[in-house]
């Protein structure tokens, strides 16, 4: 099929398309708030504004902290934090999750069954548990470190559903073609069998994002997270840790976690919706 | 049809015969408390200190003496009195009466039994026997102890803190067992016996033939005592606003934004600082390390802090800013007051600014932050164990006010074992410190900051993690110890040398007092200690070694509230 | 078929090994000594603390040379002794786990069971019908979204300290001590509630949701529009779509389960429960790397049984996947 032409269809749907609407229309909601929120504030997440304990008024949109502090501030450098982990832990994820899915998917036989073996251990470890181990002895914890981490872990699920694609795809006519006109498996897979995933590995790619922020929000909420910084996990950290539950303080905890469900499940609607653009079959419902 | 209603009967018994073995704690007898115990019930050692369950001294196993704190007072308790009858000899006089939980009576035989077993293995009073020579039994109620040297100070901590053992159950336990076995259902003379315990708390039953209440007309009111095992901070503070939890000696933030809110919370000051002060939390700084070996430096740093927001911001005023010299209030009369106006140090960043600057410490490179001499870059990291909510925010404040001056210090929070590796290998930059508890005597407050024995620091927790090495001080420590516990003059004039070594040389910072934390709820006992009741002025903690500085007799003065 | 269970086996077997080996070690590569630590607490003098030393030495068997201590691992084990914790000195490592492991169980085991099927059934529904879907499937995604321990201090807070109605923390009442009794039950179920109902709900989303997915895949698929064609009832075809769409819910499920004995972390730190999860948090950090190894290896039989079971549900239930692992060609 001509290229132009599919590209213009692809869009028609995708603005046709109500679920991704609305998907994408809340995630640019944060993230535009994640970019512009901290020049709206004068302070610094750390910097003591008020007497503490404070509800939220004109002065103070989502009040202060048990020790006086700008939730607001926070939260909005928060967000910031949280994307980031989202982009880095989420893209690392798909990487390996390519690279493994790819090959085993390709390859077949023992060297898919290794893989596969692998891939499910990695998948049944408990990360969390190794990861209390590693972190409890490195001395700083940065994001970085946060978001390499959990892409390690988080490959799996990508690795799994690209190989499954990959298995299908690779029985399909024209890679049928390609191998009896003598093309070398590489080739093959860049040629073939990746542009028809495009779309597959964006929709994997999206889900991973989600799942790394998730997955960060309950590093930082045990204690794990970043030692110097903020974020919406670590807000909830400090929020149940500082008793805001039983001094009454909503503002403190209820505005993160109402976040991170906000972007993740704009996130995964919008992977629904890239589904029904990307897959015709699915288009009419 | 008739196996099914075999079945059914059967099943009914069994489930009525298992709603007879139901065991709830009536509210009305049961005191719960809570805050000492971080982890599961698993040892009733009374040697072990630190890790035995709470009340295992106090409520279980006894000492010689109570003391008093806030009267500066002993009492006699198992023993019936003790006199120093010569320089090096002191004469015991055990109370006659007392019995084992077993029923056994409990002699001088005991005593001496359990003094000489720190002889016989490594226990925490086991040091003793470098400068005790023997016990002697005179009679089955009078025990002489002669000692080699006199160190009058730290012999009367010794008897209010070591706990009696029965000979009859000890005497066979193999030594590794009685330095570190378990010692379950543990038999002592106290109030209390071992009732039972889960993995959530530990409950002690009420012993109806304790001795004092035949000999000092004193009755502990709860029968039972139900101690349970922190989960966290802010899980205690829901249990005692909910009147689950009677006593709590958490820390507890916002706890003085409650005391309004109609929950029945009690302090023991109804205003700040609410606690009384239990040990004062000071700055170790690490005198091994550049540029903290340089005593302008350390001076400067000190002048830096601001230690009144701590106090205000981190704590709610829920403690007090620490004198210069860092002696706890009921040290007040130890206090030089000449020393501490001439050489006293308090938050004045201006000054800090102007010490840096004259003893050669310029920001070269222009970020904000001092440089050593040598140009190098000073990066300290000020550590305390993480998930130590107010101690954490505290270093917060520290390294804002710091970086005010020019000093770059940054908080780090390694988890607890990770903070006292550093102290005690010595590896920390700087680090929040309070070990030094209330005491009977400022000796023990002296003997931290200037521990003498430097190679062993490593294995024991005596204090001096920042290495202070100087042999004056060290002389002056030791001569205090051997001055008489009533010769005030003669340990005022020692104690003020000491304060001026202090406050020039600056080998520690004090800055706040840690407060003896205890939450209680009237919802359902009432009669707690407070200030303003003049008669009920003993300590409201279940920490160890609180239990026989009086904290026992809050037991005898405790009334239920009766439901109307 | 016999040789490929065989071969499966045997890496099994070898990975048991290499994980057990693995988790042998880890006490003797983590940084510090806490058996230095546990006794730098009593304060002794350093001949003193000498002493003690041998004796913790001497009760955790670290006296006698590596390989025996290695030796005396394995032999351990299969008497069910996983050693000694440090931590809460001097109680087996396996009463502590075992004391925990009911609470788990408890826990995620209907968390877990009722939420797949109830999260499988809405699944199928909301395939069915647009109107069903645009209820259900926002709902699954709002609720797969969520953080587990934020919905968890909602509910605790909604519940457990605004409304009072139920505990917001425990497993049981701290009035009782555990024993056969309704009160005791009682008190454990009113106790489970909250923790179990914010585990349900997030994962119930997650299966309604990837039902959903797979359904509408496999309603797409070439063979359900076969089906149509011929005439087939819609009943039929979805049966057939459902049978298809069920067998990677059912390797998750077997995923889910097989990690049980990791516990509920964050579930059980927000509601204070005494899990799995929360006593190897305090296991790190207290560096009690005994109770760690411990609870370690519970968690490598579960995953390598996990593992097994994954692998069986495959083979007997999908018969593709057994012509796909003969390789290429």
């Amino acid at each position: 099929m001509p290229q132009p032409k599919k590209k213009n269809e692809m869009l028609y749907f995708m603005l046709r398309n109500a679920k991704l609407r609305i998907g994408v229309a809340v995630l640019l909601i944060f993230v535009v708030l994640a970019l512009v929120g901290p020049l709206l504030t004068k302070y610094q997440p750390r910097d003591y504004v008020a007497p503490g304990v404070e509800p939220p008024s004109s002065e103070f949109w989502f009040g202060t902290t048990s020790f006086g502090e700008d939730v607001f501030t926070q939260f909005v450098y928060g967000l910031r934090a949280t994307f980031i982990v989202g982009l880095i832990g989420g893209g690392l994820g798909t990487l390996i999750g390519i690279l493994i899915g790819f090959i085993a998917g390709y390859r077949g036989g023992i060297v898919d069954e290794i893989l596969n073996m692998f891939t499910n251990i990695v998948l049944v470890i408990p990360s969390l548990v190794v990861l209390l181990i590693i972190a409890a002895y490195l001395e700083v914890r940065g994001f970085l470190f946060e978001s390499i981490f959990i892409g390690f872990f988080a490959w799996p699920w990508a690795a799994r559903a690209i190989r499954a694609q990959t298995f299908s795809l690779r029985s399909r006519e024209f890679v049928d073609l390609a191998r009896l006109s003598g093309m070398k498996p590489l080739k093959i897979i860049i040629k073939e069998i990746a542009p028809n995933m495009m779309s597959y590995l964006l929709l994997v790619y999206i889900l991973q994002f989600g799942g790394a922020i998730l997955t960060a929000a309950t590093l930082d909420f045990i204690g794990l997270g970043p030692t110097n910084s903020v974020s919406l996990g670590l807000m909830m950290n400090n929020a149940v840790i500082y008793s805001a539950l039983f001094l009454g303080m909503w503002w403190w905890f209820i505005p993160p976690g109402l976040a991170i469900t906000a972007i993740v499940g704009a996130l995964y609607v919008t992977n629904v919706g890239l589904d029904e653009v990307f897959n015709p079959k699915l288009r009419e419902m | 049809m008739f196996k099914k209603i075999a079945m059914l009967a059967l099943v009914i018994v069994l489930l009525c015969a298992g709603i007879a073995f139901g065991q709830v704690f009536e509210r009305s007898e049961t005191l719960y408390t809570g805050g000492k115990q971080w982890g599961p019930v698993s040892n009733w050692n009374p040697l072990m200190t630190g890790n035995y369950a709470t009340g295992t001294i106090g409520l279980v196993y006894e000492t010689l003496f109570l003391y008093d704190p806030l009267t500066d007072k002993f009492m006699p308790w198992l023993a019936e009195s003790g006199q120093w009858t010569d320089a090096l000899t002191y004469e015991l006089k055990v109370r006659q009466g007392v019995n084992w939980s077993d029923g056994k009576p409990l002699t001088a035989d005991d005593v001496k039994f359990t003094f000489e077993l720190g002889q016989k293995t490594a226990l925490n009073f086991s040091s003793l026997w470098s400068w005790l020579s023997s016990i002697t039994k005179v009679d089955d109620y009078t025990l002489g102890f002669k000692f080699k040297s006199a160190l009058y100070q730290e012999w009367d901590n010794y008897l209010y803190n070591v706990p009696m053992l029965p000979q009859h159950l000890w005497a066979s336990k193999d030594l590794k067992d009685v330095a570190i076995g378990a010692n379950e259902k543990p038999v002592g003379s106290g109030p209390y016996l071992y009732f039972a315990y889960d993995q959530t708390k530990m409950v002690w039953a009420k012993n109806d033939n304790w001795w004092a209440i035949k000999a000092l007309s004193l009755s502990v009111a709860p029968k039972y005592i139900v101690d349970l095992v922190n989960t966290s901070n802010e899980n205690s503070l829901g249990l005692v606003l909910q009147g689950q939890e009677d006593l709590n000696n958490n820390y507890l933030p916002g706890i003085s934004t409650l005391l309004t809110g109609g929950y029945a919370l009690h302090t023991y000051y109804p205003v700040a600082p609410y606690h009384l002060a239990a040990n004062t939390a000071w700055l170790d700084v690490n005198l091994q390390k550049k540029p903290m070996d340089d005593v302008a430096f350390r001076k400067a740093l000190a002048y830096s802090i601001n230690v009144a927001d701590i106090v205000s911001r981190d704590y709610g005023n829920m403690v007090q800013a620490a004198n210069p010299t860092g002696l706890l209030p009921i040290w007040d009369k130890y206090v030089d007051q000449n020393v501490v106006k001439k050489l006293g140090i308090s938050y004045d960043p201006a000054k800090a600014k102007q010490i840096l600057a004259a003893a050669g410490y310029k920001d070269v490179n222009g970020d904000g932050f001092v440089e050593n001499k040598d140009k190098s870059l000073i990066t300290l990291k000020i550590i305390v164990p993480n998930g130590w909510s107010d101690w954490m925010a505290a270093i917060q404040i520290i390294s804002n006010s710091t970086k005010a001056v020019g000093i770059n210090v940054q908080p780090d929070y390694p988890d607890f074992n990770g903070y006292l590796d550093a102290r005690l290998k010595g590896t920390f930059d700087l680090a929040i410190d309070n070990q030094a508890q209330v005491s009977n005597t400022p000796w023990s407050y002296y003997h931290f900051i200037f521990y003498d024995k430097l190679a062993d620091i490593p294995t024991t927790q005596g204090g001096n993690y920042g290495r202070y090495n100087n042999q004056t001080a060290f002389d002056l420590v030791t001569q205090l110890d051997k001055l008489a516990t009533n010769d005030l003059q003669g340990m005022k004039a020692v104690i003020s040398k000491l304060q001026t070594i202090q406050l020039t040389d600056l080998p520690i910072i004090p800055l706040w007092y840690n407060g003896m934390w205890a939450q209680m709820s009237s919802a359902n006992w009432t009669n707690w200690p407070s200030s303003a009741d003049k008669d009920n002025h003993y300590l409201p903690v279940t920490w160890n070694g609180y239990w026989n500085m009086t904290s026992i007799l809050m037991l005898t003065q405790l009334k239920p509230v009766v439901a109307k | 078929m016999r040789r490929y269970f065989g071969r499966k086996l045997l890496i099994y077997i070898f990975t048991f090994v290499l994980a057990v080996t693995i988790d042998w070690l880890i006490p003797r590569f983590m940084p510090g000594n806490p058996i230095q630590i546990l006794i730098s607490r009593a304060g002794l003098k350093a001949e003193s603390a000498n002493l003690i030393y041998s004796y913790y030495i001497q009760a955790f068997g670290l006296n006698v040379p590596i390989w025996q201590q290695y030796l005396n691992f394995w032999n351990a084990l299969f008497h069910g002794d996983f050693g000694i914790s440090i931590w809460l000195f001097p109680q087996p490592v396996i009463q502590i786990i075992m004391r925990a492991v009911p609470f788990d169980v408890l826990l995620l085991l209907p968390a877990i069971l009722v939420s797949w099927f109830a999260g499988n059934k809405f699944g199928a529904y909301a395939a069915r019908s647009k109107w069903l879907d645009n209820t259900i499937s926002p709902l699954g995604y709002i609720l797969t979204a969520t953080p587990y321990m934020w919905l968890g201090i909602v509910l605790g807070w909604l519940f457990g300290i605004i409304l009072r109605i139920l505990p917001f923390s425990g497993a049981y009442s701290y009035a009782m001590m555990p024993s056969f009794s309704w009160a005791f039950v009682g008190s454990l179920l009113e106790h489970w509630i909250l923790p179990f109902a914010s585990l349900f709900l997030v994962m119930f989303g997650g299966w309604a949701i990837g039902m959903r997915n797979m359904i509408i895949y496999e309603l797409e698929a070439d063979y359900s529009h076969y089906l149509e064609a011929l005439g087939a009832p819609k009943k039929l075809i979805r049966q057939y779509a459902f049978r298809n769409a069920i067998l990677p819910q059912i390797t998750g499920l077997a995923l889910q389960l097989g990690v049980i004995v990791a516990g509920a972390l964050v579930t059980e730190i927000v509601f204070s429960y005494p899990g799995i999860g929360y006593l190897i948090l305090q296991a790190i950090q207290n560096h009690d790397y005994f109770l760690l190894q411990g609870c370690f290896l519970f968690i490598i039989i579960g995953v390598l049984l996990a593992n097994f079971a994954i692998d069986i549900t495959y083979v007997l239930v999908d018969p593709r996947t057994r012509t796909g692992m003969q390789g290429e060609g």
